[in-house]
């Protein structure tokens, strides 16, 4: 039939699409599809060829020799009417009354198997439940207790974590406000300092300047009489002269006075030359004296030398 | 079977993987004694046992009485992990209470848990690190670590660690810093920690600007986190979601602001406007917080000038439920209405 054709189902004419309540199933037209003989007369074929395969392999009796038939006999001793009709033939049977039914008997089976004994000793038998309770509550007891433990150390942690935070929150908040305060006090202190010492400045520097006014008022007084006081002292220490007053006392006075210490000495000069000439004298006529004595004094008996020395006294007068 | 009679043989061992405890005191003992065995398998088992036991404080009393604080800190150096990882987890637990951590001090247990940070498994770390930060919770605590000189090495943690352990390392360094600004300082602490301002966990962010308004208590630290640049991260965080960054990040702000140069540079970072917002928030930390920014802004004149709109927003909440709230909107309206 050529390469097997595909199709998209949704476009395939064959398929019934819709509401089929209404469908009619037959085909319009009265001749039957030739696809349907095709198919039929197909089907037939194959039915066909089916059975005679079948028939080949189902075994056979063998094929009728030459000149013989093959044909169905009945070998039975009796030769029975084949009919249609049955033999019939009616039975009867009745129950007993009816009885109770009787017990079952005890299903006995025989004994098969080995022979085992088992004994339950003393103390072997036990309940479970309340055997393992002991067990059971020290074990739970146990885990619960450390668990319990465990939980309490983390809670008791826990709160002093939370009141400790709770205590450095305030504890922040006071230092802060101590550390402000202290910062305030220190600024304002030292604003007051600043202040201060500007006023100080201030302060001084207005006495300075009272002073600077109070020495140039008392400077100005000062030097206010001062120039009667120069001219004054000038005055007096004989800077304005009369000129001819001074040239009196320049010039002549000390002349005069020269030449009087002058004519002075030179009569000084001649005492003293006559002082000397006294006292020279007078000196040598001690000394001649002196001798004297002392020639007397040494030699008595020596007019002679007595004589001489007189001559010489008087010669050296 | 259940007898009445009791059994003479040992009962049958549950879990392997811990030795079954002894009867009553003698637990402590048996234990104590197993921890200082050769056998590697002996002391892991001893010691997941004694994980366990810890749990309940009687006991803890009765392992401190009995020596049990040496043998843990000669754990602490055993070559096992496990080992190593549970008893660093029963100093931790020990650690939650005063008595563990009085014995905790006392037999300066410290040294051999410093050590422990440099161990190459995360769980032994970040135990160690539990451990540190419930010992610094208080006052001897925190001022042990400081003097064994643990706050330079925890600051570089902090920059190469976990996630997790970075959680637990800057509370810790919450708690020594309060005790020694100084050092933290000193350490570098204002730079690493504004690094993580940034973290994307909101968790880390929180704890981070903590630390910063812990750091900033005194003047160095103040004038640090503003060269640090501190104040324009924290101001970007005063919009975050969570209201816990939100609350730390105005806490740190109103540390900073404190002083004249952190005022200024909160103001020119523009932080005036997220922080009126910020004192309608429903958690009253936040509120607390961002008054008293508001009220430390507001010594300086610009800031005094521009908070003088909101003025009437702070007034509504002098009637705040929460008194501490309250008398901060107080001193804030006076700081904001002060005329010199």
């Amino acid at each position: 039939d050529g390469p097997i054709q595909y199709g998209n189902i949704m476009y395939d004419r064959r398929v019934v699409r819709g509401n089929t309540y209404a469908q009619h199933t037959l085909p319009v037209s009265a001749q039957p599809d030739p696809l349907e003989i095709q198919r039929q007369q197909e089907s037939r074929r194959r039915a066909i060829a089916r059975k005679r395969a079948r028939d080949q392999f189902r075994p056979k009796s063998p094929e009728p020799v030459q000149g013989r038939k093959h044909i169905d006999v009945q070998t039975e001793l009796y030769l029975e009417e084949l009919s249609d009709r049955v033999e019939e033939a009616d039975q009867e049977c009745q129950t007993d009354a009816f009885l109770d039914r009787p017990p079952s008997p005890l299903f006995i089976p025989a004994k098969t198997g080995v022979d085992v004994a088992s004994q339950i000793y003393e103390g072997d038998l036990f309940d479970f439940d309340i055997e393992v309770k002991p067990i059971l509550e020290v074990l739970v007891g146990k885990t619960v207790e450390q668990a319990l433990l465990e939980v309490m150390e983390e809670e008791e942690l826990a709160n002093l974590r939370q009141q400790q935070r709770t205590y450095e929150e305030l504890r922040n908040a006071e230092l802060v406000e101590q550390q402000r305060l202290e910062e305030q006090e220190r600024r304002h202190r030292e604003e007051k300092e600043r202040r201060m010492k500007q006023q100080r400045e201030i302060l001084r520097k207005e006495k300075e300047t009272a002073e600077k006014i109070a020495a140039r008022a008392f400077a100005q007084s000062y030097l206010s009489d001062l120039v009667p006081s120069v001219f004054g002292t000038l005055a007096d220490n004989g800077y304005f002269y009369d000129p001819v007053e001074r040239d009196v006392e320049q010039g002549f006075i000390p002349w005069l006075m020269e030449q009087v210490s002058t004519e002075l000495n030179r009569s000084e000069l001649g005492r003293l030359v006559l002082d000397g000439i006294i006292r020279d004298v007078v000196v040598r006529r001690i000394n001649l004296f002196n001798t004297i004595n002392q020639a007397e004094a040494e030699f008595e008996g020596e007019p002679e030398a007595m004589k001489s020395m007189a001559e010489h006294l008087e010669m050296g007068v | 079977m259940a007898f009445t009679v009791i059994s003479a043989k040992y009962p049958t061992n549950v879990d392997p993987t811990r030795t079954p405890l002894a009867y009553g005191d003698r637990a402590i003992p048996r234990l104590n004694r197993e921890l200082k065995d050769e056998n590697v398998i002996v002391r892991q088992r001893a010691v997941m046992a004694l994980s366990d036991y810890l749990h309940d404080p009687e006991h803890i009393a009765d392992a401190l009485r009995l020596g049990l604080g040496e043998t843990l800190k000669i754990c602490l150096s055993d070559s096992d992990f496990t080992v190593r990882w549970k008893a660093v987890e029963c100093l931790c637990t020990m650690a939650a209470y005063a008595i563990g951590r009085d014995s905790f001090l006392k037999l300066e247990t410290i040294y051999p848990v410093a050590n422990l940070f440099e161990d190459r498994k995360d769980i032994v770390r970040k135990y160690a690190h539990m451990c540190l930060l419930r010992i610094s919770e208080t006052p001897p605590g925190a001022a042990s670590i400081v003097e064994a000189q643990l706050i330079l090495p925890l600051v570089e943690k902090l920059q190469k660690e976990l996630d997790e352990i970075k959680e637990l390392i800057l509370d810790t360094l919450h708690f020594c810093i309060q005790e020694d600004i100084p050092s933290a300082l000193e350490a570098r602490a204002m730079q690493v920690i504004t690094m993580l301002l940034k973290h994307d966990l909101a968790v880390i962010r929180g704890k981070a600007a903590r630390d910063i308004m812990d750091l900033s208590v005194s003047l160095e630290g103040k004038n640090m986190a503003v060269e640090c640049g501190a104040v324009q991260l924290l101001r970007h965080m005063l919009v975050d979601q969570s209201a816990e960054v939100r609350a730390k990040a105005a806490g740190a702000l109103m540390m900073i602001a404190i002083t004249t140069k952190g005022k200024y540079t909160a103001i020119h970072s523009l932080a005036i406007k997220p922080l009126t917002d910020l004192v309608d928030d429903i958690n009253s930390e936040v509120r607390l917080n961002a008054i008293k920014a508001l009220t430390c802004i507001a010594e300086a004149p610009e800031g005094r000038r521009e908070l003088l709109q909101y003025t009437n927003k702070i007034r509504n909440h002098e009637k705040d439920a929460i008194a501490a709230v309250a008398k901060a909107a107080h001193i804030a309206v006076k700081v904001i209405t002060w005329l010199p």
